[in-house]
């Protein structure tokens, strides 16, 4: 197969919009979080390849003190082996994504399965591993790290290879869920009992105007673009 | 949640007459069970045990940074003691981080209306249940 390379004018602006949502939506409690964001263009183009991501969440939330990743997965066998590898307890979150490549002159597309993983902490503060593993058409896995700063993160995106002379893979969805139904392990009287972990804890005061995230995306091709997006107060 | 109760050795006090300024050596214990939260604040309450024994509530603010703090209150028999403390949690994607910082002693009531101090605080945040264990070490003078 025979794949052109893209003129550097066919990429252009690229459009980003992010969500966030809790479930359950209710204050004081505990929750998990649902973060996602979409890269497009506005002519429906191949966008250019995600090279960071600077995302700012709300700092009450909880992050911290939740009972999230009470074990740690050792990057290395995460990157080789995948998410099955790593211990239960280690486990925050999942979630998918969807990537386009070009395939002259067709773009076609990936969808890969992502695992939020609690990696070896760092200066004090939690770092998050996050594998998102495709397997078809290309069988490939990357692993990212960050570190959990309270209210803001960010994320150093590699360039994964699209066909060769071609343009890099782009990444064009993704939606992850920090908590949600995960089983963990204890021992209580010497057996290894399962939990469920309870997830962050919700403030019991709303901001101001909700819940606010922005979140920053730098692209291959030099660009940058920001979205926002706000959970709004919940009722009761 | 109940915690076990971990054995203390308290150090003598030092002799004083009555209405004089006493200077005492200090080491208190607790196994804390969760109370109440809010997002980053955690509160505690449980029995103190040691040189100042009484009930104690904890508020523990740990936002993500492993620079954490703590302010507590102590009501023990002859009156309150207030204290904040200001501590390094380590190893935070542990099942129990620990925590260690300056301790101060910044006022109270009763007998302990004008203390004050300082020393250390050790813990142990239980993140699956929120429990705290805490040990404070120092001088207080009232």
């Amino acid at each position: 197969m025979c794949a052109l390379a893209l003129p550097a004018s066919a990429w252009g602006t690229q459009l980003t919009s992010i969500s966030a949502g809790f479930s359950p939506d209710r204050l004081g409690a505990h929750t998990s979080l649902s973060l996602g964001f979409g890269v497009s263009t506005p002519d429906g183009s191949l966008p250019a390849a995600l090279t960071s991501i600077a995302f700012h969440y709300p700092p009450e939330l909880g992050i911290g003190t939740s009972d999230l990743g009470t074990a740690t997965c050792n990057p290395a066998k995460l990157s080789y082996y995948g998410p099955s590898i790593c211990p239960p307890n280690s486990i925050m979150g999942s979630g998918n994504a969807l990537a386009k490549f070009q395939v002259s002159p067709e773009v076609s597309e990936e969808t890969a399965s992502i695992a939020l993983v609690a990696g070896p902490s760092q200066n004090g503060y939690v770092k998050l591993l996050i594998s998102a593993t495709g397997t078809y058409p290309v069988q490939t896995r990357i692993v990212m790290s960050t570190l959990l700063l309270p209210g803001r993160f960010q994320i150093s995106v590699p360039l994964v290879p699209g066909l060769p002379e071609g343009p890099p893979v782009a990444v064009v969805r993704v939606k992850a869920t920090l908590g949600g139904r995960l089983t963990y392990y204890e021992r209580v009287h010497g057996r290894r009992t399962p939990y469920h972990p309870e997830g962050l804890l919700l403030p019991r005061r709303c901001p101001r105007g909700g819940f606010k995230f922005n979140a920053t995306f730098s692209f291959v091709d030099g660009t940058q673009s920001q979205a926002q997006t706000k959970v709004k107060c919940p009722h009761g | 949640m109940t915690f076990a109760l971990v054995a203390i050795t308290a150090l003598a006090a030092i002799p004083a007459l009555a209405g004089a300024t006493r200077v005492r050596e200090v080491r208190d214990e607790g196994h804390m069970r969760f109370l109440s939260a809010e997002a980053t604040l955690i509160v505690d309450e449980g029995a103190m045990s040691g040189t100042i024994p009484g009930r104690s509530r904890v508020y523990f603010t740990y936002n993500g940074s492993p620079n954490v703090s703590a302010r507590f209150v102590i009501h023990a028999a002859a009156g309150n003691l207030d204290g904040r403390a200001t501590c390094r949690l380590n190893n935070p994607s542990s099942p129990t981080p620990s925590f260690r910082g300056a301790l101060q002693i910044v006022g109270g009531s009763g007998r302990y209306a004008h203390a004050h101090g300082s020393g250390e605080l050790f813990g142990v945040f239980h993140r699956h249940g929120y429990g705290l264990v805490v040990q404070a070490i120092g001088k207080l003078t009232y």
